[in-house]
């Protein structure tokens, strides 16, 4: 046991490196005002009470969760017929419809919405719905892949059980199939709604210079504007944004469980 | 099986010997520059002549490439602007020209030299320049109206949904502070909230879509009718399309420079003033502006080019404005300042 602790060691000090060490230096530079070398840390809430005070950085954060809510709830109505769709067929053809399924995923991001953006500019939409579609369509594998695979874990029995003792064909779906794959739709929100609140990517390319998400804030404070220290704070903001949204779904988890 | 094992162990171990030797077997420069910014047969032809390997890398804005120096990354030739320089000979993160190998400063020309950052150009060497200015479709607006409306086109309601906007803050506030007579290098508060509102204004009364070099092909195919752009781009966008013609606004306007620097942690300054002599060769000059469109910081080269039977002979765009009293440079401005100036522009463009 001692022996296999060791073992973690080098994941330990990778841990150390690069999640825990950059953390602390976001934290505090978010506490912080501009001009302040770490060896002068002065705390200060500027950061935050800027973030909170300002009606157009909220407007921001909540067109952000707006976008991945939407993109999250498509990715459900779409990815489950289709997962659904999947796992009725021979066993040879699901291989091959998961193969194609995830085909895409090899290609680049960058690449793939590049080429969104060469099909999107002959149509004259609003930017918020060019960024919707580019994230439904990138997205949508790792929800389908999800679904797929908690339904193909499904007992067939059961379903024939179901039949027997009198259920039609959308009383099993109710009864049996969905409930059983409640637990690949959260993993499947887990995996859509995290990117796509933090995409900024997608936004930028896809929306052009007036449609700005959280994560393009922090691009514009980093980089144009050279405000670590604000940057960082609205890094803080969405980090704990993700970790509630993070113990939300795991409580839906436990709860789907206890079912 | 292990002798396949061994091989692999083997070809590993041999791959990781010969990867560095392959790479120690020439000299090696870094060069740091703007993207679509060179004639890349330059570069090769500067690799063969003295046997050296370039590595060239690329950024697409000056505090891209700041954030990178700082973070500890080596270059040997970096090419930032006016305003960046100042700001790196401030902190001391440049070293002085060996003005004994860089000896060929003679032929620069008249609208680069004696430059307020570096006068003597102790610690760098113009590349390219610019100005700011608008490119418009000669069909749609006449040239004597745009002339008489200068930046105050973008205010007209009747070019609505017709107009780019190059989204980048500093050069939105410079004509916002240039339409209303301040200096583009302004820390006054008022003169920066009477900018902001202009660009409310703006925003409001046009619409314009926020973009930044997709404009390049976008005017050249003629999609709209009106767009702030680099001059530099414009050259490119008035030798593609002959509807379009370029304004330098009589409010004055920015004139931006590149210059090559070496910073003060440059592996191989030797070679570093060895490349940028040979940048400053007009047939090298001549390369690269005749390349990317713009101006040459050598006055040979801007004379053959704009010319008789000269590649840009006849385009506006190609030869800046020099010598306009009302055109200014950008100053390194605060961080507080800059990140002002970051809140503001994003109000505008969400049309707060």
């Amino acid at each position: 046991m001692k022996s296999f602790f060791r073992m973690s060691y080098p994941y330990i000090l990778w841990i150390g490196i690069f999640i825990v060490a950059p953390m602390i230096m976001i934290l505090l530079y978010a506490f912080s005002v501009p001009g302040n070398s770490v060896l002068t840390f002065q705390f200060t809430l500027d950061n935050f009470t800027k973030f909170f005070g300002d009606p157009t950085f909220m407007r921001v954060l909540f067109t952000s969760l707006r976008i991945a809510f939407l993109t999250t709830v498509f990715c459900i109505l779409i990815g489950y017929p289709a997962a659904l769709f999947i796992s009725n067929l021979s066993e040879k053809r699901q291989t091959m419809m998961v193969l194609l399924l995830t085909l895409p995923m090899w290609i680049n991001m960058l690449l793939k919405t590049y080429a969104w953006r060469g099909i999107l500019m002959n149509f004259d939409l609003e930017s918020e719905v060019k960024v919707f579609i580019g994230m439904v369509y990138d997205f949508l594998p790792y929800m389908i892949i999800q679904i797929h695979t908690s339904i193909s874990k499904m007992d067939r029995e059961l379903l024939t059980a179901a039949y027997d003792l009198g259920a039609n064909k959308w009383k099993t779906f109710l009864k049996v199939t969905l409930p059983l794959s409640v637990p690949g739709i959260i993993s499947g929100i887990t995996l859509v709604f995290l990117p796509a609140v933090s995409s900024f990517v997608i936004p930028k390319l896809l929306g052009g210079g007036d449609y700005v998400l959280i994560g393009n804030l922090i691009e514009i404070y980093f980089l144009n504007a050279g405000d670590w220290n604000f940057g960082s704070a609205i890094s803080l903001i969405m980090a704990l944004i993700i970790i509630a949204s993070m113990w939300a779904t795991k409580k839906l988890d436990r709860n789907a469980d206890k079912d | 099986m292990p002798s396949l094992k061994k091989l692999a162990a083997l070809f590993i171990a041999l791959s990781l010997f010969t990867l560095p030797a392959l790479s120690l077997a020439d000299e090696i420069l870094n060069v740091y520059n703007w993207g679509e910014y060179i004639d890349k047969q330059v570069i090769t032809n500067f690799e063969k002549e003295y046997g050296v390997r370039v590595n060239y890398s690329l950024f697409s804005s000056n505090e891209e490439m700041y954030t990178k120096l700082l973070s500890g990354a080596s270059y040997d030739v970096l090419v930032p602007s006016d305003y960046m320089i100042e700001r790196l000979i401030k902190e001391d993160k440049l070293q002085p020209l060996d003005r004994s190998v860089v000896d060929n400063l003679d032929n620069l020309a008249s609208g680069v030299q004696n430059l307020d950052y570096d006068p003597d150009n102790t610690y760098s060497v113009p590349y390219l320049w610019q100005t700011v200015g608008i490119v418009y479709d000669k069909t749609r607006i006449d040239p004597e109206d745009i002339e008489a409306q200068g930046y105050a086109a973008f205010l007209n309601p009747d070019y609505k949904g017709h107009v780019y906007m190059y989204d980048s803050e500093r050069d939105a506030f410079m004509i916002a502070l240039k339409n209303l007579g301040y200096s583009a290098n302004t820390d006054k508060d008022e003169e920066l909230q009477a900018a902001y509102e202009w660009l409310r204004e703006m925003d409001k009364a046009i619409r314009p879509s926020y973009v930044t070099d997709e404009v390049i092909d976008s005017m050249a195919n003629g999609e709209k009718w009106m767009a702030l752009v680099y001059s530099g781009d414009a050259a490119y966008i008035l030798s593609e399309n002959e509807d379009m013609g370029y304004l330098a606004p009589k409010e004055g306007t920015n004139i931006a420079i590149d210059a090559m620097v070496i910073p003060a942690n440059a592996s191989n300054p030797e070679l570093a003033n060895k490349f940028i002599r040979y940048i400053l060769e007009y047939e090298n000059s001549l390369m690269i502006s005749e390349e990317v469109g713009y101006a040459s910081a050598n006055q040979q080269v801007l004379d053959e080019l704009s010319g008789e039977g000269g590649t840009y002979e006849g385009n506006e765009a190609y030869l800046p404005r020099a010598g306009y009293e009302l055109d200014e440079m950008y100053h390194d401005i605060p961080e507080s300042l800059r990140s002002q100036y970051s809140s503001m522009w994003i109000k505008v463009k969400l049309h707060e």
